[in-house]
């Protein structure tokens, strides 16, 4: 187990090189040159000269090679300092933890409710296959798959907020303002997760180790929960993670129209803007929560499959 | 009407006690569709072991789900009768029956290794019996799990416990299946080719394991397998079945050394893996009918070498036959050949009228 558990950090350590270089190379391969860039924002024009050019361009460090400033890069990094905002002028790493602190709670929020209903959803859909529960189940999952959030969010906008005036319409501010945007981000992973839920249980189901427990006079109840769930959980974990990824790195339609200042609205103004520091350093943020999400749930993998666990540790 | 006059009673032995098993007329099948087994009828008694036979989709391990009443879906019981210790079961709700799984009635299954859960304990699943029958704390559960799997033959059952079914090997995996299908004491053992999936040493330790659990509880056991060194090995009786139906019971001895029926003559010709003077292996020719299959006549007919060298193989492709005494008592089979001759002659005469009803209505 320590050992397996090592090689995932080295693992993880690599990846997180790799990409950090492919981070810190953005302003040489990018359209924007960030020395104009940074020109623009702090004189407010375009026209420069070149001697004005030449300055920055030496204030930057931009005249050393590559690998140098990449190290030099690397070293700020690693302490936190992914240096200032062209446009705020503020230490950019104090605007993406204000914005991963949003990103991670509007996602665990949408993602848990979505979890929470698809597990129970798509388990007794498993249980009564072809039934009436079983139908309108997968009617539904398929519909929340295919409602597009930029058609969601302002129905529910105006359905709950402007109509029924139970929650507030937009901005960040305390618990009911997390609701909407996560209910409105729920609704697609709530579709997907149940419909891989019902389909592996159905799997599981359909297994001998079922029939057998069956046989030892196990009410169909007690041999869902003992032996059916574990199993059928682990398709759905992964997915639970691509989706925890790809949601802590920004749902940017859902935090635009809801006015929440999350990762998607920092790293899509960073773009917008060309403010590389702050690009940088949400990407870095992004990637590395995706590879540590990667980790544990390889580690939760083992918890749920002792297969694997053993597997691993042997080889 | 012919069958209810001459289907014989199994003779039973004197020796032994109170039937722990009747199945009687039992079909299975889809319903609106047609039967996969077809007018079953079996009993077993306290202590015995009875050996279903039969070559691969005989219907020998449908019986058995259908006796445990976990069939696949779709597939429903159409009639008959299954009495355990006298009780009716067939009746019975899912959750009353639920209270005879594995407490009277109890299933082993060919491949232990993936009827065991990868992602829970043995000693967990071989202790989920115990503790939905005989509601234990956890301290007893895990007392009694480690007397059983010491009792069937696991070492270190403290540590073994603790395994996952992919830890251990197939001749493990089914000791812990033995510990678990015995854990709440039942009276009768389904065993569903056991030893199929073993390698030939480990079978013999499985077998023994069994007969000997058999003698110290007076166990009654249903053996199903295709193998019939093992049904000599430790069966008292035998009843072969072919097509979803049985075609002929009897004692161990009768059946193995004197067949009657033209199946079980070949299934016993080819088990012995003799060449033939070209040097060829002996084989049934031919294959067995679709099982939902209607088929007037014997089911066995069309591979049938004994029914051509009878006088009448008409009789045989247009009247079915009953389970008829053959020889000695107890032992009877479903075959018009070697019948007694009051049997033969009204055989013949239902086909005689058959045939002319034909005609008229022609």
């Amino acid at each position: 187990m320590p050992i397996f558990i090592l090689r995932r950090f080295a693992v993880l350590a690599l990846a997180l090189l790799v990409v950090t270089f492919l981070v810190f190379l953005i302003p040489y391969i990018g359209e924007t040159d960030p020395v104009r860039a940074l020109a623009r924002a702090r004189f407010g024009r375009l026209d420069l000269d070149a001697a004005t050019i030449e300055a920055l361009r030496l204030e930057l460090g931009m005249h050393r090679p590559l690998i140098v400033q990449y190290l030099d890069w690397l070293r700020s990094a690693v302490t936190g300092d992914f240096g200032n905002s062209y446009m705020s002028r503020e230490p950019v790493v104090e605007q993406v933890w204000s914005a991963l602190k949003v990103s991670v709670v509007l996602t665990l929020a949408s993602l848990g409710f979505a979890f929470a209903v698809a597990v129970p959803a798509g388990s007794i859909a498993a249980l009564r296959q072809g039934g009436s529960f079983d139908m309108a189940t997968k009617s539904l999952s398929q519909a929340f798959v295919a409602v597009p959030e930029y058609w969601l969010a302002p129905m529910s906008i105006l359905v709950f907020a402007l109509y029924l005036g139970w929650l507030p319409s937009a901005g960040w501010r305390g618990p009911e303002s997390v609701i909407l945007p996560a209910l409105a981000l729920s609704l697609r992973p709530m579709g997907y997760f149940t419909q891989v839920m019902r389909a592996s249980m159905i799997d599981v189901l359909n297994s001998p180790h079922i029939v057998a427990a069956h046989s030892r006079g196990l009410s169909v109840r007690r041999t869902l929960i003992a032996h059916g769930l574990r199993n059928a959980l682990l398709p759905v974990i992964t997915l639970f993670s691509v989706w925890m990824a790809g949601l802590l790195g920004g749902a940017v339609v859902i935090e635009v129209i809801f006015a929440v200042p999350g990762m998607g609205r920092l790293v899509y103004s960073a773009i917008v803007n060309g403010d590389i520091p702050v690009l940088q350093a949400g990407l870095v943020a992004i990637v590395t929560l995706a590879v540590v999400i990667n980790t544990v749930t390889d580690l939760a993998y083992t918890v749920l499959n002792p297969v694997v666990r053993i597997d691993n540790a042997t080889a | 009407m012919l069958a209810n006059q001459t289907t014989v009673q199994h003779q039973l032995r004197p020796e032994v006690c109170a039937p722990v098993l009747e199945v009687e007329h039992l079909t299975v099948g889809v319903p609106g569709v047609g039967a996969i087994i077809n007018d079953l009828n079996l009993t077993i008694r306290r202590g015995e072991v009875l050996a279903l036979v039969g070559e691969s989709g005989s219907g020998k391990s449908m019986t058995a789900r259908s006796l445990m009443r976990l069939m696949p879906s779709g597939i429903s019981i159409l009639e008959g009768s299954v009495r355990i210790c006298g009780e009716e079961v067939l009746s019975l709700p899912e959750d009353k029956f639920n209270e005879y799984r594995g407490a009277r009635i109890a299933m082993l299954f060919q491949q232990p290794h993936v009827m065991l859960d990868p992602t829970c304990t043995v000693g967990a699943q071989a202790g989920e019996a115990l503790h939905v029958h005989q509601h234990l704390t956890a301290e007893e559960e895990h007392e009694r799990v480690v007397q059983l799997f010491r009792d069937v033959g696991i070492p270190e059952p403290e540590e073994r416990m603790k395994c996952y079914p992919h830890q251990m090997s197939g001749g493990m995996a089914q000791r812990v299946m033995i510990a678990a299908a015995l854990s709440a004491d039942p009276d009768l053992l389904i065993a569903d080719e056991p030893t199929t999936a073993l390698d030939v040493t480990v079978q013999a330790q499985i077998l023994q394991l069994l007969d000997r659990k058999r003698r110290e509880r007076n166990l009654s056991i249903l053996l199903i397998t295709h193998d019939l060194s093992v049904v000599s090995a430790i069966a008292d009786r035998v009843a072969v079945m072919y097509s979803g139906e049985i075609v002929e019971q009897g004692t161990t001895d009768e059946i193995l050394h004197s067949p009657k029926h033209p199946y079980t003559q070949s299934l016993i010709h080819c088990s012995l893996l003799q060449a033939d003077e070209s040097g060829e292996l002996y084989a049934i020719p031919g294959t067995p009918p679709e099982l939902l299959s209607k088929i007037p006549g014997c089911r066995f007919r069309s591979r049938c070498q004994v029914a051509e060298k009878w006088g009448h193989p008409e009789v045989c492709s247009r009247v079915a036959p009953p389970m008829v005494e053959h020889g000695g008592p107890g032992c009877c089979a479903r075959c018009w050949v070697g019948a007694s001759n009051d049997i033969q002659a009204q055989a013949i005469r239902i086909c005689q009228t058959e045939l002319e009803g034909h005609r008229d209505g022609c």
